[in-house]
């Protein structure tokens, strides 16, 4: 009772000073909207990267022809290899105890005709079980199967980029394609997967059975990838070790270096959550200095609310108050002020963050948890920082303040 | 029984250069239920004896007894509280919050107390009527005449139902049917029984008290007792009648 009335009162004073309040707490404005801004947006971005990584599979692990390098973020293949063969992905398979599926797959840019349409896309030459791993599913339809792999068959099921690049709005099921001189017919189209880890549209792909792909389009007897589906995902690891040593047996390695290259799913995570973790030190950083200057705004006008009110101090002295009514009085005006203005912030981080996750197509993450944690440190800021004014006040000498003007 | 008991008080202020002796070796004492004048022209010290009887402010020298209690050995806290619900003071310059309400100002001595009672706004509301200001309970301070803010300081001064009530000057703004009214109030509170003491540097006012304290030059020049006080009441009811028949 006799607390919320002094809280009222607090608030009356604070706001007839608009302008300087307002001033004063920018800092705490902006410092506490940066922290919703970089979090909110550093977690869309994080959440985008790890949905893609999740999109590409379950409990995958990619095994690539080659030793492939990191070259500005991207995976890229240093030069082709022509070691890995469709019969290490069946060895894999069969010897492999953590490894419950394994599909060869080659791709390469090709020429695709439709009547008069003329477009390059890459063909993906895949095995059914590719499709599982992959979690590639017709929309409409259907995928290919294992017999028509094994006979060569010419039949291609489109992504959905290519398909409208190719057919516009018409529908894709049924018809012929050339794809660079061979005839194939169209039997389905997949579901839209979006871009990749890397950014590349998953979509603008035409899927073609594996031995087709290898003898009637690529004239190769070599694959560039074998995609591995772990029998869970605490075996991602397990069956990365027992890939690496087969086919380094496989291909008589021995002293060489690998000419494979192993990721799996929980590496790429683990890789993504370690340059969160540098982000999340960066945005630490740069709030805690906000912050810091929002303390110093609280500081000043506090100090300037002390030295107006001083006669008050005086009068509230002599009507029997405390040292420590005093201080807690303008210890909750501070709290109060930071309260405020870390409210202030968080609406206007919010909006800020949405407003940045629509335009760069992110989904919208709000984080809760750090406009909270970002809201009692701009008060425990507002505590601290008003420490002094308080404790400046609550020293005065009663009847010196009053007699002050 | 003594409630206040003075042994050479001297009060000095030093400033960068110069050395002010205020007061000089002030001794007196107050009885419980007394109604104390004390007078001198300005300047001789008036208002700093009643900070210091006030537990206000300290003396340079020598010992303030209230109800036997030396007033120099007590800490911050005690005296704060002593303040809060033993003294009722009533300033020269009233000294109101002008952001609050007239009835916040005189409600605002509760908040430091131990209890803050349930009725506080009925206190407040019943002690604004008795100085004739229930109309003006939503008024703020600067919205007042000077003597209707002296009268919201004295509802104010005893709010906390104080054994001791000090004013310094609380007919200084007024005229002379309010005059009457606020001495009225103080003879009023006299015959409860409590303990005033009242500055002024008009004797008329001043001989509503029973015994007038004269100071000069920071000492004082005389003690005497008034036999039969001037009747504050009578003196309101003739002013009423004066202001009827014009
Ligand atoms: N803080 C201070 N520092 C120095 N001198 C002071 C201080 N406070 C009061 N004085 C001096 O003490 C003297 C007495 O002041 P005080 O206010 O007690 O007078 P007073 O009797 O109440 O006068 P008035 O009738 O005008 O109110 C004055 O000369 C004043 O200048
Ligand atoms: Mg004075």
């Amino acid at each position: 009772m006799k607390i919320s009335k002094e809280i009222i009162l607090s608030l009356e004073i604070l706001t007839e000073h608009k302008v300087r309040t307002f001033l004063s707490l920018l800092g705490m404005v902006v410092g506490v909207g940066a922290v919703v801004v970089m979090v909110s947006t550093g977690r869309s971005a994080q959440k985008q990267i790890v949905d893609r990584i999740n999109r590409m599979g379950t409990n995958l692990v990619i095994v690539s022809a080659g030793k492939s390098m990191l070259i500005a973020g991207r995976q890229r293949q240093m030069n082709i290899v022509r070691t890995l063969q469709v019969a290490d992905a069946q060895s894999i398979l069969e010897e492999c105890p953590s490894v419950a599926l394994a599909a060869p797959a080659v791709s390469e840019k090709v020429n695709i005709r439709w009547e008069d349409q003329n477009v390059n896309t890459t063909v993906a030459g895949m095995s059914v079980d590719g499709f599982q791993i992959r979690g590639i599913k017709p929309q409409s339809g259907r995928i290919f199967d294992p017999e028509e792999s094994r006979a060569l068959k010419r039949v291609a099921v489109v992504g959905s980029t290519a398909a409208a690049n190719l057919f516009g709005s018409a529908d894709p099921v049924g018809q012929q394609i050339r794809i660079g001189k061979v005839l194939f017919e169209v039997i389905g189209k997949a579901t839209p997967r979006g871009t990749d880890v890397n950014g590349l549209d998953q979509d603008d792909v035409i899927f073609v059975p594996l031995e087709t792909a290898m003898r009637r389009i690529l004239n190769v007897t070599y694959v560039q990838t074998i995609y591995v589906q772990a029998r869970n995902s605490r075996l991602l690891k397990n069956a990365e070790e027992e890939i690496a040593s087969l086919l380094r047996e496989r291909h008589r390695l021995a002293a060489k270096p690998d000419d494979f290259t192993i990721q799996n799913q929980a590496t790429l995570l683990e890789a993504e959550r370690e340059t969160t973790s540098s982000m999340t030190l960066l945005v630490g950083s740069v709030a805690a200095i906000s912050l810091i200057v929002g303390g110093v705004g609280i500081l000043a006008v506090m100090l300037m609310s002390v030295r107006e009110r001083i006669r008050e101090i005086g009068l509230r002295r002599a009507l029997g108050a405390l040292r420590r009514d005093i201080r807690n009085q303008f210890l909750v005006e501070s709290a109060i002020l930071a309260g405020v203005g870390g409210m202030a912030g968080i609406g206007g981080g919010a909006i800020l963050s949405w407003a940045i996750s629509r335009f760069a197509h992110w989904p919208p993450v709000i984080s809760l948890d750090a406009a909270a944690v970002a809201f009692s440190f701009s008060v425990v800021i507002g505590v601290f920082f008003g420490l002094y004014p308080a404790i400046k006040a609550a020293n005065l000498d009663p009847i010196q303040a009053l007699r002050s003007e | 029984m003594n409630m206040i008991e003075l042994e050479n008080i001297d009060k000095t202020y030093v400033t960068a250069s110069v050395e002010t002796r205020v007061l000089k070796r002030i001794s007196f004492s107050v009885q419980k239920g007394e109604f104390l004048s004390i007078m001198g022209t300005s300047g001789t010290g008036k208002s700093t004896l009643m900070h210091i009887l006030g537990c206000l402010d300290k003396p340079t020298d020598g010992h303030y007894r209230l109800d036997g209690t030396d007033m120099v050995s007590l800490n911050d806290d005690a005296l704060s509280h002593l303040r809060n619900n033993k003294i009722g003071f009533v300033f020269q310059q009233f000294y109101l919050l002008d952001r609050a309400t007239v009835l916040r100002n005189v409600m605002l001595p509760l908040i430091y107390t131990k209890e803050y009672p349930e009725d506080a706004k009925e206190q407040a509301e019943k002690l604004l009527a008795a100085v004739g200001l229930t109309e003006r309970a939503t008024y703020r301070p600067n919205q007042l005449s000077g003597g209707q803010q002296q009268r919201v300081a004295i509802a104010r001064a005893l709010i906390n139902n104080p054994a001791l009530v000090l004013a310094d000057e609380p007919t200084g703004n007024l005229d002379s049917k309010s005059g009457a009214d606020v001495l009225a109030v103080f003879q009023k509170l006299n015959r409860e029984g409590r303990t005033i003491i009242l500055v002024t540097h008009d004797r008329n006012v001043a001989e509503h008290a029973n015994r007038i304290i004269l100071l000069k030059d920071g000492m004082v020049a005389e003690d005497r007792v008034i036999s039969s006080p001037l009747d504050a009441d009578a003196e309101s009811r003739a002013e009423a009648e004066k202001e009827m028949s014009k």
